[in-house]
C-alpha cells in the first residue's frame, strides 16, 4: 500500500478510536437510556409544582361559598377563572376579587357570533347597559330564580278580611295617602310572599308585623287573591312628587327586566310598580339600601342609588298608568 | 561527513521509526478496543445513579407515577367552545408562557362564513382586532366584529399540540432535546435545546413557538407536571363548557375513552402521517 494512503487510513482510524474513547465521557448522564434524549429530563419536568389548584383546594376554607357554587349554574366555572391561580394563596396573600364584573362576565356571556346557543348570552345594549352584572346576579350562583308562590285563595273571603286593611290601604286597596302603598291589582304571588314574610318575621315593620301575626295562612292566601283581583283606581298624589320623572324614566330602564315595562310587572314573583305611591317607593328603596328589607338583588340595586335617584324613580313610577295598554 | 556513511544510517533510522510508529498504532488500537468495553462502564457510574434505580425496575419518572401504565389522550368538542379564551389565560399562568398574544401553547380559532362570501374568515386571539378588543397584549378576548354581518355559520375551534405518535418535530431535532415519552406526551428538554427552531418549522400544526427570552423552543406538553400528579391539564380544568377532554386511553372508562367511543372523532392533517393524539368533534371542512 502506498505510504500516503497508509498514513491517511491510519489517521482516520486513529480519530475514530479517539472519538469512541471520548464519547462516553462527553455524553451527559441519562442520555440513551430510553432513546435519543436525556431520560432525567422527564422527572425534572414532572417535578414542577402545579400553579392552578382546582376548586377542591378552595373548598377546605371556603366551605359555604363552595357549597353555594357547586349547587348553582356556575359549577363548571372554577374559582380560579375569576379569582386567579391559587398557588401561594393564604390568608395573608389574598386572591383578587374582580372589580369590573361587566368586563369579566361578558367574556363568556356577551352574545357573539360563533357561540353555541346552549351558552346563555346577552345582547349588551339591551341588557341593562353599563350596569355591573353583580348588581342582580350572584357570581357564585348567578341564575335568577323567581319563585312565585302559588295563590289559591278565595277572593270573596279575602274581601271580608280586607275590611281591616282599608284604614291605611284605602277602600279596595287604593291608598289615600303617600306613605302606604296601593294594593289593588298587585301581583298575588308577591302579596302572599310579603304578607307571609311579615307574619314569619323574615320582614319586619312596626305596623305590619303585629297585624300580619294575626293572620292565618288561609287569610294570607285569601287577601292576596282578593287584592290581586281588584282593579286598580289609584288616587292622584296630594302633593306633586319632588323627583324628576324624566330622569327616573332613564334609570327605570334597568328595572324593566324584573318589574316590567313602566312597572307593569314582568314576573308574578316581583311587585308591580306602576302608579305606586312615590313616598312609599322611596321608603322601600331606602329600607333596601339600609338592609332593613332583605332581598339580595334589591340590596345590590339600592346600593347604587342616591337619594335623588330614588326620588326620580318614585316620581316616574307614580306617574305611570297601572292599566296595561291592551 | 562521508556521504556513503549517512545514507544507510538515515534509511535505517527511518525504518526504525516506521516500525516504532506501527507498533504504537497497533498498541493504541488494542487499547482502544479494550476501552470500548471498559470506558462506558466507568463513565456511566458517577452520573448514573438515577439510571441505576430504574434499571432495577422502579417506577419512572417518579415513584408515585409509572409512565408505562398510562397512555394519555385529548379530545376537543368544537361544538361546545364559546371562545372565552380562559384556556389560553390559564395555560399561560400555569406554564409561564410569555404574556403576549403571539406566543402560546394553546389557542382558539374562530371560523365565520358570511353570506355571499365564498372565503371563510378565520381569526384567533392573536389577530390585532382581538388584541385591541381585549384591552392589552396580556388579556385575551375575541372582538364581536361580526355582530352586524350576515353570518351563515360560525364556530370556535380550540387547538393545541397534538402529541403525535410519529412526531415530525422529534424526527428533526438535531440534539435530542424533544422526544416522546412512553405515556404518549412529546416533551422538550429545555436544557438541551439549542434554539435552532427546526422543530418549529417542522410541526404541521403550528403548535410550537420560540421563546426568545429563554432561547429555546416551547410547546404544550399537556401540563405533564399536573398529569403525573393525577390532575388535569390547566386548560381542561378551566374550560367552563367542557370543550376539552383529557384522560388515559388505557382506562376504558376515562373521559377520553368515552369521548372517542361515543362520538365520530377525527384528527387534523392525518395525511402528514404524524398520527396525532388530539381527537376533534364538530369541526368543519376548512379546519386543518
Amino acid at each position: 500500500m502506498p505510504k500516503h494512503i497508509f498514513r491517511l487510513v491510519s489517521l482516520i482510524l486513529g480519530l475514530i478510536v479517539v472519538a469512541v474513547i471520548a464519547k462516553p465521557f462527553l455524553t451527559v448522564d441519562s442520555f440513551y437510556r430510553f432513546g435519543h434524549y436525556r431520560a432525567n429530563a422527564v422527572p425534572e419536568i414532572a417535578a414542577k409544582a402545579p400553579v392552578l389548584q382546582t376548586a377542591r383546594y378552595c373548598r377546605d376554607c371556603h366551605t359555604e361559598r363552595h357549597a353555594l357554587w357547586s349547587a348553582g349554574s356556575h359549577k363548571s366555572v372554577t374559582c380560579e377563572i375569576c379569582h386567579g391561580a391559587a398557588q401561594g394563596h393564604t390568608d395573608k396573600n389574598k386572591l383578587p376579587i374582580p372589580k369590573d364584573s361587566l368586563k369579566l362576565c361578558t367574556l363568556c356571556h356577551e352574545a357573539m357570533t360563533g357561540r353555541p346557543s346552549t351558552q346563555p348570552q346577552i345582547q349588551l345594549p339591551k341588557h341593562n347597559p353599563g350596569q355591573q352584572c353583580i348588581v342582580c346576579h350572584n357570581p357564585h350562583s348567578p341564575k335568577i330564580v323567581a319563585n312565585a308562590i302559588k295563590v289559591t285563595g278565595d277572593a270573596a273571603a279575602g274581601k271580608k278580611r280586607a275590611e281591616d286593611c282599608a284604614g291605611c290601604h284605602g277602600a279596595e286597596g287604593n291608598s289615600p295617602n303617600d306613605t302606604w302603598p296601593n294594593l289593588a291589582g298587585q301581583s298575588a304571588a308577591y302579596l302572599a310572599r310579603i304578607l307571609g314574610a311579615y307574619k314569619s318575621g323574615d320582614q319586619k315593620n312596626e305596623i305590619m308585623s303585629p297585624l300580619a301575626s294575626d293572620l292565618s295562612p288561609a287569610d294570607v292566601q285569601n287577601l292576596a287573591a282578593y287584592f290581586a283581583s281588584v282593579p286598580c283606581k289609584p288616587t292622584p298624589p296630594a302633593v306633586k312628587p319632588v323627583g324628576n320623572g324624566a330622569a327616573g324614566k332613564v334609570l327605570a330602564e334597568n328595572c324593566i327586566a324584573c318589574h316590567g315595562e313602566s312597572g307593569l310587572g314582568a314576573n308574578p314573583a316581583w311587585p308591580k310598580l306602576a302608579a305606586q305611591k312615590p313616598g312609599y317607593l322611596v321608603n322601600v328603596l331606602k329600607a333596601f339600601k339600609a338592609g332593613l328589607r332583605k332581598d339580595p338583588m334589591m340590596a345590590g340595586v339600592a346600593r347604587g342609588l342616591s337619594d335623588t335617584n330614588m326620588a326620580d324613580l318614585a316620581a316616574y313610577y307614580a306617574a305611570q298608568s297601572c292599566q296595561p295598554t291592551k | 561527513m562521508n556521504k556513503d556513511d549517512s545514507k544507510p544510517t538515515l534509511t535505517a533510522r527511518r525504518a526504525f521509526l516506521g516500525k516504532l510508529g506501527g507498533a504504537a498504532t497497533c498498541a493504541g488500537a488494542a487499547v482502544g478496543v479494550a476501552a470500548l468495553g471498559v470506558i462506558p462502564a466507568i463513565a456511566a457510574k458517577p452520573e448514573g445513579a438515577p439510571a441505576g434505580a430504574a434499571a432495577s425496575g422502579a417506577s419512572f419518572p417518579t415513584k408515585d407515577y409509572d409512565w408505562s401504565k398510562h397512555q394519555w389522550g385529548f379530545g376537543v368538542d368544537a361544538t361546545k367552545c364559546i371562545g372565552c379564551l380562559r384556556c389560553v389565560e390559564a395555560c399561560k399562568k400555569e406554564n409561564s408562557v410569555p404574556q403576549n398574544a403571539h406566543q402560546f401553547r394553546t389557542w382558539v380559532e374562530r371560523y365565520v362564513h358570511i353570506e355571499g362570501d365564498p372565503e371563510v374568515h378565520i381569526d384567533s386571539q392573536q389577530d390585532p382586532v382581538n388584541i385591541a378588543a381585549s384591552g392589552s397584549e396580556k388579556e385575551f378576548r375575541f372582538a364581536n366584529r361580526y355582530k352586524d354581518a350576515k353570518v351563515e355559520k360560525a364556530f370556535f375551534v380550540p387547538k393545541l399540540c397534538n402529541q403525535c405518535s410519529h412526531p415530525a418535530c422529534v424526527q428533526v431535532c438535531p440534539t435530542g432535546a424533544t422526544f416522546r415519552t412512553e405515556d404518549g406526551v412529546v416533551l422538550i428538554d429545555s436544557t438541551y435545546c439549542i434554539g435552532c427552531r427546526y422543530c418549529v418549522q417542522a410541526c404541521p400544526y403550528g403548535a410550537r413557538y420560540f421563546d426568545e427570552d429563554r432561547g429555546v423552543a416551547d410547546k404544550c406538553n399537556w401540563c405533564y407536571h399536573r398529569v403525573t400528579k393525577g390532575l388535569n391539564p390547566a386548560c381542561v380544568e378551566v374550560c367552563p363548557v367542557g370543550a376539552r377532554v383529557f384522560g388515559d386511553q388505557k382506562d376504558k372508562q376515562s373521559p377520553i375513552s368515552l369521548f372517542i367511543r361515543n362520538n365520530r372523532v377525527q384528527v387534523l392533517r392525518p395525511e402528514t402521517g404524524n398520527a396525532p393524539n388530539v381527537f376533534y368533534v364538530g369541526i368543519d371542512k376548512e379546519v386543518n
